[in-house]
């Protein structure tokens, strides 16, 4: 099963997951949003898995995503932002 | 796959050039914001290392050229997402 990268932050409400690909500029400034804002997550680079590990992750994201476009944002498990949305990362994780 | 070697900030800044005037030439616009274009650009180069074409930078390759030939930039979905985002991804 693939690890995930956590990121501490001291805003912990939600569970979030990015999934995210290593080359994409708008997976970045999802990161820099939330490190810029102090919020936990946790992170995977899907183009670098190999194997299995990126078969099974690429399935997830399929599910929660059909188009696999990134960055794809779960909040606590059912809740999917895809793209680079400041205005609803505000609204549902500050 | 293999990781990308590099390309210098000049190249990357060349490449941008030269896709904003290709652009331009056809209706479209890049990204204002320099700094996030230049980002993106870089996506473009690195995945022109790794898998000898330029890969959407933001989207996974299916694992060979002929898999991933919707998705090399300009990718077959840019307009799709430009009218529902306002922007490529």
């Amino acid at each position: 099963m693939a690890e995930f990268e956590k990121v501490e932050g001291s805003k912990s409400d939600h569970d979030l997951r990015l999934y995210a690909i290593s080359t994409c500029g708008w997976c970045k400034k999802t990161r820099n949003f939330l490190e810029s804002n102090d919020v936990a997550y946790e992170y995977v680079y899907v183009d670098l898995l190999k194997g299995q590990d990126q078969a099974e992750v690429v399935e997830e994201v399929s599910k929660l995503n059909p188009d696999r476009t990134f960055p794809t944002l779960v909040i606590d498990g059912d809740e999917v932002l895809i793209g680079f949305k400041e205005d609803a990362f505000k609204e549902k994780i500050l | 796959m293999t990781e990308p070697a590099g390309v210098t900030e000049d190249e990357v800044e060349a490449l941008c050039d030269r896709l904003a005037r290709e652009a331009e030439a056809n209706g479209y616009h890049l990204n204002p914001d320099r700094e996030m274009t230049l980002d993106l650009v870089r996506g473009l180069t690195d995945n022109k290392e790794r898998y000898g074409y330029m890969l959407c930078p933001c989207r996974l390759s299916g694992g060979s050229r002929e898999a991933d030939l919707d998705v090399i930039c300009p990718c077959d979905y840019r307009d799709a997402d430009l009218d529902e985002y306002d922007t490529c991804y």
